[in-house]
């Protein structure tokens, strides 16, 4: 008997066997798509969240510092993290103000997603958050020094008051001050509705005219490597500890490098679970085939014990099997892998509003493993009932 | 030579244990090409042992079988399944086709394994069911005939292949009596027609009476081997 006639027998037992037939390869398709989709969606979560502190630029510590007296220490601070010279790239204060941002008969107040932050921040702003500019200028230390009202908008914000007209050179209010637009920064995350995108940053000493006061209380400081970010940390705690009494002030030195660390973490706990899960949904469905293919082992029998008896070698009948088998499991394999693709796009939509698409190795893992379960299972009872005399095999009721 | 030589042939379960049952008891037994032979024996006295170790279906567990020549009790397995589709022809009491396959493609399997190919196949299996007379009956399921079509798509397959033995067990057991003369006749034919050899397994003594030979069996040992005159039935 050869190949070919091997596959049309095959092919003819899978026919006429429809519901064995797809009730092995649901098994297959369920646990291959259940392991495809939960690891694609961990993966892509893990993903999206490294690409949210990417853009938020890594390395930075956040200091707050404060006395209740009242006493600015803001300069002593800065020029403190001046002075650490080539372990940083950058400090700014990381003040706010108040108040929507006005250009003709538009505002900012009617925004979808709220009006922009307003940054009080110093010529190193960009660096410590991550912009770039797109357009004009950036702030310079001389706009710092000499307290002009200037502004540089996010690229949602420019984009709302300004729609596609070039913004450098106009004029907004902002409290009713008018500020300059020098420049505006290259969008960094346009995908989110909440973007990093809806801000704007004026001079950080423009604090006194926007704020009516002097102080500043917190700051970014972005250190050159995440070695040295902990260095930079703890040598500023070291200089807060000289300037604050403890009873008469507080400050607080804080690495978002240990958010991500802690993240990472989660995430790699989340992946475990889901994966876990996962991987019972595919032994589950490992278990149904095996089930299906024992259950049908008596029929059979029977079968091999006549097809013996009318002069079917052992080859053969291993043939014929191990054909069915492995296109059973394959066609159900494929189906497991486009309908685990097709989940995977899905629940990217839906969870996590982004198209993810699934490890290729994991989608390979999964489907070898069930087609070499169907294979296996379909196989053994097979290979045990073609050893047997036909008589024996004729006997299974 | 015979075609089929037995000698002291013993097939025993349970061997050596207080349970033991020897099912035959030391046969001794030659058979020639073109008889045509009736084994007959109450149910339980070895007849279809005997049946199973002559079509080797089942090895003898001591005892010397010659098929054609050959050393049929010592040949390993794939020379077995060789031997059935080569030289012997089965008609089971049970029919033993298989569900999923229409009637032809039942008859076309021994072939199958025989390397037929295609065409050629396609022809010899339509012709043996002509021959049966069902060739109005190719592609039904064995779900979808009566007993007596299905016994005959049986006994189609096993002539399918032209081989010099039939062996048939019990083949009208399950079938009225109508529908069983038609299958004894059909092996009348074959018998006179093509020269086949066939061994007949019953018990019923009216079905016997067809056979030139008589080979009685009890308690797993040949009681009476004689020509059909020569015993009253």
């Amino acid at each position: 008997m050869n190949l070919k006639q091997s596959f049309r027998m095959a092919f003819k037992s899978i026919r006429a066997n429809r519901v064995r037939s797809l009730l092995t390869m649901l098994g297959i398709i369920i646990g291959v798509a259940a392991v495809i989709i939960m690891v694609s969606v961990v993966q892509g979560s893990n993903r999206q969240l490294k690409a949210y502190y990417e853009r938020l630029g890594n390395n930075r510590i956040t200091v707050s510092a404060e006395q209740w007296d009242g006493a600015d220490i803001s300069q002593a601070l800065y020029d403190y993290c001046i002075g650490l010279g080539p372990l940083i790239y950058g400090v700014t204060p990381d003040g706010t103000a108040e108040g929507p941002l006005r250009y003709l008969d538009r505002s900012t107040e009617d925004m979808e997603s709220g009006s922009p932050t307003i940054k009080l921040g110093s010529a190193q702003f960009s660096l410590c958050n991550n912009f770039q500019i797109e357009r004009g200028r950036d702030l310079c230390q001389m706009d710092i020094q000499s307290s002009q009202q200037v502004i540089v908008l996010g690229a949602r914000t420019a984009q709302h008051l300004f729609n596609y007209q070039n913004p450098v050179g106009k004029t907004v209010l902002l409290q009713s001050h008018p500020f300059t637009v020098v420049g505006v920064y290259r969008a960094k995350d346009p995908d989110s509705e909440y973007s990093m995108d809806n801000m704007a940053v004026v001079p950080y000493t423009l604090n006194r005219l926007l704020n009516h006061r002097n102080t500043l209380d917190s700051f970014t400081i972005r250190a050159a490597s995440s070695e040295t970010t902990a260095e930079v940390s703890s040598r500023v705690s070291g200089f807060l500890k000289g300037q604050i009494d403890n009873e008469r002030g507080y400050f607080n030195v804080y690495s978002e490098n240990q958010d991500i660390r802690a993240s990472d973490a989660r995430n790699r706990m989340m992946s475990m679970v889901l994966g876990g899960i996962a991987s019972i949904s595919l032994l589950v469905g490992g278990i149904g085939i095996m089930n299906i293919m024992l259950v049908t082992v008596t029929e059979r029998t029977r079968e091999i014990g006549i097809r013996k008896a009318i002069g079917a070698r052992r080859k053969s009948i291993l043939a014929q099997f191990l054909i069915e088998a492995s296109v059973v499991c394959g066609i159900g394999g494929l189906l497991g892998i486009a309908v685990g693709v097709a989940g995977t796009v899905l629940a990217g939509r839906l969870i996590l509003r982004a198209i993810i698409l699934p490890n290729l190795l994991m989608s390979a893992g999964a489907f070898l493993f069930s087609v070499a379960m169907g294979v296996g299972f379909g196989l053994y009872p097979a290979a045990k009932a073609s050893k047997l005399q036909p008589v024996e095999a004729l006997r299974a009721d | 030579m015979s075609l089929i030589q037995l000698d002291r042939i013993y097939k025993l379960y349970n061997e050596g244990q207080d349970n033991e049952v020897r099912a035959l008891n030391g046969v001794t037994l030659s058979i020639d090409r073109g008889e045509f032979v009736a084994i007959i024996g109450s149910s339980g006295s070895g007849k279809s042992t005997l049946m199973n170790i002559l079509g080797c279906l089942d090895l003898p567990s001591r005892g010397v079988y010659r098929l054609n020549g050959k050393l049929a009790s010592q040949m390993r397995d794939d020379e077995l399944s060789h031997i059935r589709n080569v030289e012997i022809g089965f008609i089971f009491q049970g029919y033993n086709l298989i569900p999923a396959l229409d009637a032809l493609e039942n008859v076309e399997l021994p072939l199958i394994y025989q390397g037929v190919g295609g065409e050629r196949r396609l022809q010899i299996a339509r012709e043996a069911l002509e021959r049966v007379g069902l060739g109005d009956r190719l592609h039904n399921y064995p779900s979808q005939m009566s007993g007596g079509q299905q016994q005959r798509v049986a006994i189609a397959r096993a002539i399918s292949t032209g081989a010099p033995i039939l062996m048939a067990d019990e083949p009208t057991g399950a079938l009225d009596s109508k529908t069983g003369a038609q299958v004894l006749e059909i092996l009348h034919q074959l018998h006179r027609e093509r020269g086949t050899t066939i061994l007949l397994i019953t018990h019923d003594n009216k079905v016997a009476a067809a056979a030139e030979r008589i080979i009685r069996i009890a308690d797993g040992q040949i009681v009476v081997d004689c020509p059909r005159e020569e015993i009253a039935l």
